[in-house]
C-alpha cells in the first residue's frame, strides 16, 4: 500500500460550552493516499463539514477546539503547527471549495485577481506572471474566454461557472489534497455532471487526491475511491466503495442505501392509475399561459419569458410532476396557477373557472389549494406553535365549527406521522423533516383540491426526503389529493409521481406517463437530464465521455 | 461602463425634486409669526415707513404672485435681495459658502479617517478589552450633544492649553484650517462613531462571512482577508449612511458655526431666520437642499464604484 498523504487518527473535537464540553467529532481516523479520491457521506450535523475544517484548522467557532488526536499531512503533524505554517498548508497543500459558489467568492472583487491572489501570495509571483497564471487555471477550469473573463466579477457568471470559478481559486496554489465541501449541491444536475467531470479531469492531470464530502450516494458511487460515512460526530464505517455498497455494516450506511431514489433502468410495474370518471372536470386547466417579466430599468427595457406558451392539465386525483433545471419557469408556472403573479397572455382554470375574472374568484382560490415550501424552517412563524398555526388556519378558513378545532389539528398532525405532541411545540425545536411535515399538515388543514409542493424535499437530509415522499404516496393514495410536485430531482419525481412534465426554458419540452417518459425520452432535454443523474450503482458510469448534455451547457450568464 | 449612464440621466430627476423644496420653503417661512418690514426698521417705525418697506420687497402682493418672483428670479439666478444685509442673496451666500464647505469636508474626512480604524479595532477584537471600551465611548460620543462637546474642547485646547484658537475664522489658510480644528473635531466626534458603529456591525459580518472562510481556507493571512476582503465589502452600506448624516450635518453646522463664531452659512441662517430675513432663508434652504441632493447622488456613484452588483 502505498504511504498516506494524510493520516487523521483519533481526531476529537469539543464545543466549550456554557453546560460544559460537547464532543462533536468523535475520535475519528481515516487516511488518504496520493491521488485517492475519498466520498465523505453523512446528514446534516453528522460532522461531515466539521472533519474537513478541522484538517486546516479553520473551526467555525472560537469555542470549538481540537482536543485531542492528530493530523499529519506527509508526516508532519497539523494540530500543533504554528499558526505561520498552517498559512501555508492552507491553499497551498489543502486546497478548499464549498457548497455555495455565490456566498464564497468575494462579490465586489474580479474573479481573476481572487485567483491571482493565492498566487501571489503562496508562490510570490509579480502581477504580470500572477496574471498569466490566473488566467491560464481559468482556461483550465472552463472558461471559454478567460483573458477577459478575468475581469468579470462573480454575480455575471451562472452558478454553474462561478463554482468553477471557486475551484480555480482553490487550484490558484497547486494544492496536493482538494476538500471539496457538497460543491454540486446547489447546481442543477446537468452542471453537476459538468463539475464532477471537471474536478476529475484536473485530479488526473495533477494526481489530486480529493477529499470529496456530499449526502448524494449517487456522485460517491460515480467519482470515488472509498467511501467514509460519518454518523452522529463518528466515522461508522470506511471503505472500499463496491464492497460498502454492497454490504454496509452500520446500520445507518443501510438506511442511506435505501432511501436514495434511484432511477430503475427496467420497466417498473406502472403505477395502478385511478380510474376518472369520463368527462370530469380537470382541477387545473392551463392554456397557452405565458409569464413575462420586465428587465432592465426606466431607459432600456426588455422582457424575459419566464413561462413561454404552456398548456397543462391536471385531473382531479393526479399526481403531476414538474421537472426542469432552475430558470426553466416550473416555480414561475406554480405560482402562476395560486394567481400570485401576473399572467401576461393565456388563461388558468381552476375547477373550471378561470382565475382571472375577479377577486372572489381568487378567495375561492386561496381556501381551496395550499402550497408547500422549499425551506420548512422557514415557511413556518417562528413564535406560533404548530397547534396554533394549524388553529388559525382553520378558523380563517371556516370550514369547521370552531369547537372541532382543537380535534381536527390533532387529527391533522397525525395524518402526518408528527403525533399530539407537537402541538405545543414551536418550529425552533423541531428537526427539518419535521417542519416539513408541520408544513404539509398547515396545507392540509385548508381541506384543498390542489396541493401544490415546490421544490419541498430539496433543503432535507436523503434519508429524511424518502420519508416525506413516502408522506406524500400515503396521503395521495388515502385522501385523493391532487398534487403538483415540483422538483429538480427526477428520480424523487419517478417514484412519486403518475406523470411527469419536463421543462425547459419556460416551454414544455416533453409530458408523458413517468414510466415512460424516464425508460424511453423522446425530446434530447430529457434524455441529457436523465442522464446526467448520477446512479448509486459505481458500474454504471455518469463520467463517460457524454455528448449528450454539451447543447445544454451551462454559459455565461448574459 | 453602461452602469455609469445614470449620471447624465439622474439630474433630470433633482428638477421635481428642487421644485417641491422651493414651494415647501417659500410656504413655510411665511408661516413664521413676524413682519421682516418691522424687524428691519425698529418698533418705533411708522406705518407708512412699513408700508413703504413691505412695497419696495414686494411683500404686500399675494403670495402666489411672491412666488412667482421667485421663481422668476431663479431662472435668472437670482434670489433677491438681502432685508438684512441689502445686497445679493446669491452673492451674500457665495461669501459664506467657502467655511462651512471647508468645515463639512474637514469633520467627513476626519470622521472617516477615525471611524474605519477604530471600527477594525473593535470588528477584530470583538468581544474583548479593546472592543469594549470603543463601544462605552461611541454611546458617549452619541449620548454628548455637539455644543456642549464644542465648549468643552475650547475649554480644553483654547483656554487651558491655549494652543488652539478660541472661535472666529482667519484670513490666511493656515489661520483658517487652525480655526477649523476644534469644530471639525466636535463634529467629528459624534459622526465618526455613528459611522464607526455601522462600519464595525458590518465588519463582524463580514469577518463571519463565508468570503472571508473562503479566503483564509486559500491561506490568505487575517489581514489581507480583512483589509482586501472584509472593508471593501462593508464599506457600501456605511456610504449610505454617511451620505444621510451629511445631510443631517449641514443642518448641524448652525450650532457649530454658532459655538465657534464662523462666519459660514449656518450662522447667516440663524440670523436670517431671527430677522425674517425670508429672501435670505429661502435661499439658504434651497442651497442646502441642492447640497444634500448632490452628497446622496455622489454617494450612489461611489457605491456604484464600490460595488460591481450595483445598478441603478
Amino acid at each position: 500500500m502505498i504511504a498516506a498523504l494524510l493520516k487523521v487518527t483519533d481526531l476529537t473535537v469539543v464545543h466549550d460550552g456554557d453546560g460544559g464540553e460537547r464532543t462533536l467529532l468523535d475520535a475519528v481516523s481515516l487516511d488518504l493516499a496520493p491521488g485517492e479520491v475519498l466520498g465523505l457521506v453523512g446528514e446534516s450535523g453528522s460532522g461531515k463539514s466539521l472533519l474537513c475544517r478541522s484538517l486546516v484548522r479553520l473551526l467555525p467557532s472560537s469555542r470549538l477546539r481540537i482536543s485531542g488526536g492528530s493530523i499529519t499531512l506527509s508526516g508532519r503533524e497539523l494540530t500543533t503547527a504554528p499558526e505561520a505554517e498552517m498559512l501555508a498548508v492552507r491553499g497551498g497543500e489543502i486546497g478548499m471549495i464549498f457548497q455555495n459558489p455565490s456566498s464564497h467568492l468575494d462579490p465586489v472583487m474580479r474573479i481573476g485577481d481572487q485567483i491571482t491572489e493565492g498566487i501571489r501570495f503562496h508562490q510570490r509571483l509579480d502581477a504580470k506572471a500572477a496574471r498569466a497564471a490566473a488566467v491560464d487555471i481559468l482556461a483550465q477550469v472552463g472558461f471559454p474566454d478567460p483573458a477577459r473573463q478575468y475581469d468579470s466579477y462573480p454575480h455575471e457568471f451562472s452558478g454553474g461557472m462561478r463554482q468553477r470559478a471557486m475551484i480555480g481559486a482553490a487550484l490558484s496554489s497547486n494544492p496536493r489534497i482538494l476538500i471539496a465541501d457538497e460543491p454540486t449541491t446547489a447546481l442543477d444536475v446537468t452542471i453537476q455532471a459538468q463539475i464532477l467531470r471537471l474536478l476529475m479531469d484536473i485530479r488526473a492531470r495533477r494526481g489530486l487526491s480529493v477529499i470529496l464530502v456530499t449526502h448524494d450516494l449517487g456522485i460517491v458511487a460515480q467519482v470515488c475511491d472509498r467511501i467514509a460515512v460519518m454518523w452522529q460526530g463518528r466515522l461508522v464505517e470506511i471503505g472500499e466503495k463496491r464492497g460498502l455498497l454492497a454490504a454496509p455494516a452500520h446500520a445507518y450506511t443501510r438506511s442511506l442505501i435505501a432511501s436514495h431514489p434511484s432511477l430503475p433502468e427496467e420497466d417498473m410495474p406502472a403505477k395502478a392509475e385511478k380510474l376518472r370518471a369520463p368527462g370530469a372536470v380537470p382541477v387545473v386547466d392551463i392554456e397557452k399561459l405565458h409569464v413575462r417579466f420586465a428587465t432592465g430599468g426606466l431607459f432600456r427595457r426588455g422582457a424575459v419569458d419566464a413561462v413561454n406558451g404552456v398548456t397543462l392539465r391536471v385531473m382531479p386525483g393526479e399526481t403531476v410532476g414538474i421537472v426542469g433545471e432552475s430558470g426553466s419557469g416550473k416555480s414561475t408556472l406554480a405560482r402562476a396557477v395560486l394567481g400570485l403573479t401576473p399572467v401576461s397572455s393565456g388563461t388558468i382554470r381552476f375547477d373550471g373557472t378561470d382565475i382571472a375574472s375577479g377577486r372572489a374568484v381568487l378567495g375561492m382560490l386561496r381556501r381551496q389549494t395550499a402550497m408547500v415550501f422549499q425551506d420548512p424552517y422557514n415557511a413556518l412563524n417562528p413564535h406560533l406553535t404548530v397547534g396554533k398555526m394549524l388553529a388559525e388556519v382553520l378558523r380563517v378558513q371556516g370550514k369547521i365549527e370552531t369547537a372541532q378545532i382543537p380535534a381536527r389539528c390533532g387529527e391533522l398532525l397525525d395524518l402526518v406521522g408528527l403525533g399530539r405532541a407537537f402541538l405545543d411545540r414551536k418550529p425552533r425545536s423541531m428537526s427539518g423533516g419535521q417542519c416539513q411535515r408541520a408544513g404539509i399538515a398547515r396545507a392540509l388543514a385548508v381541506d384543498p383540491k390542489l396541493i401544490i409542493a415546490d421544490e419541498c424535499v430539496a433543503a432535507l437530509d436523503v434519508t429524511i426526503q424518502a420519508q416525506i415522499v413516502e408522506l406524500f404516496r400515503e396521503l395521495v393514495e388515502r385522501m385523493s389529493l391532487t398534487l403538483i410536485f415540483i422538483a429538480h430531482d427526477l428520480a424523487i419525481v419517478r417514484n412519486l409521481c403518475q406523470r411527469v412534465v419536463v421543462m425547459h426554458r419556460g416551454v414544455i419540452v416533453e409530458e408523458g406517463r413517468s414510466e415512460e417518459v424516464f425508460s424511453r425520452p423522446k425530446h434530447a432535454y430529457t434524455a441529457a437530464l436523465i442522464a446526467a443523474v448520477p446512479h448509486i450503482d459505481p458500474d454504471k458510469p455518469l463520467l463517460a465521455p457524454s455528448k449528450m448534455a454539451t447543447p445544454y451547457a451551462d454559459g455565461v450568464a448574459n | 461602463m453602461h452602469r455609469y449612464k445614470f449620471v447624465l440621466y439622474r439630474p433630470l430627476q433633482f428638477l421635481p425634486v428642487l421644485f417641491g423644496i422651493s414651494v415647501i420653503t417659500f410656504i413655510l417661512v411665511r408661516l413664521i409669526p413676524g413682519d421682516p418690514a418691522r424687524v428691519l426698521l425698529g418698533t418705533r417705525a411708522t406705518p407708512e415707513a412699513i408700508a413703504r418697506v413691505r412695497a419696495q420687497y414686494g411683500l404686500d402682493e399675494p403670495m402666489l404672485a411672491q412666488y412667482f418672483y421667485f421663481l422668476r428670479n431663479l431662472a435668472d439666478g437670482e434670489m433677491g435681495r438681502s432685508i438684512l444685509y441689502k445686497i445679493d442673496v446669491l452673492k451674500l451666500i457665495a461669501t459664506r459658502i467657502e467655511p462651512t464647505l471647508t468645515l463639512v469636508l474637514c469633520s467627513v474626512v476626519l470622521s472617516v479617517l477615525i471611524a474605519v480604524p477604530v471600527a477594525a479595532i473593535a470588528a477584530r477584537n470583538q468581544g474583548r478589552l479593546a472592543d469594549q471600551v470603543i463601544r462605552i465611548v461611541s454611546t458617549f460620543g452619541i449620548g454628548f450633544p455637539p455644543f456642549w462637546l464644542g465648549l468643552m474642547l475650547i475649554i480644553l485646547f483654547s483656554v487651558e492649553l491655549a494652543i488652539l484658537p478660541v472661535s472666529g475664522y482667519g484670513n490666511t489658510l493656515s489661520e483658517k484650517l487652525a480655526h477649523l480644528v476644534l469644530p471639525s473635531l466636535t463634529v467629528s466626534l459624534s459622526l465618526s462613531t455613528v459611522l464607526a458603529r455601522s462600519l464595525r456591525a458590518a465588519m463582524v459580518e463580514g469577518l463571519k462571512s463565508d468570503v472571508a472562510t473562503a479566503a483564509r481556507a486559500r491561506g490568505m493571512p487575517e489581514s489581507i482577508v480583512f483589509w482586501r476582503h472584509v472593508l471593501p465589502n462593508s464599506l457600501v452600506p456605511t456610504v449610505n449612511l454617511l451620505a444621510v448624516n451629511i445631510g443631517w450635518l449641514l443642518g448641524g453646522t448652525v450650532v457649530v458655526e454658532t459655538v465657534f463664531a464662523l462666519p459660514g452659512m449656518g450662522q447667516l441662517l440663524v440670523r436670517a431666520i431671527f430677522s425674517r430675513d425670508y429672501m435670505v432663508v429661502q435661499g439658504l434652504a434651497m442651497v442646502f437642499a441642492c447640497a444634500t441632493v448632490l452628497i446622496n447622488f455622489l454617494a450612489d456613484i461611489v457605491t456604484v464604484a464600490l460595488d460591481p452588483r450595483v445598478k441603478l
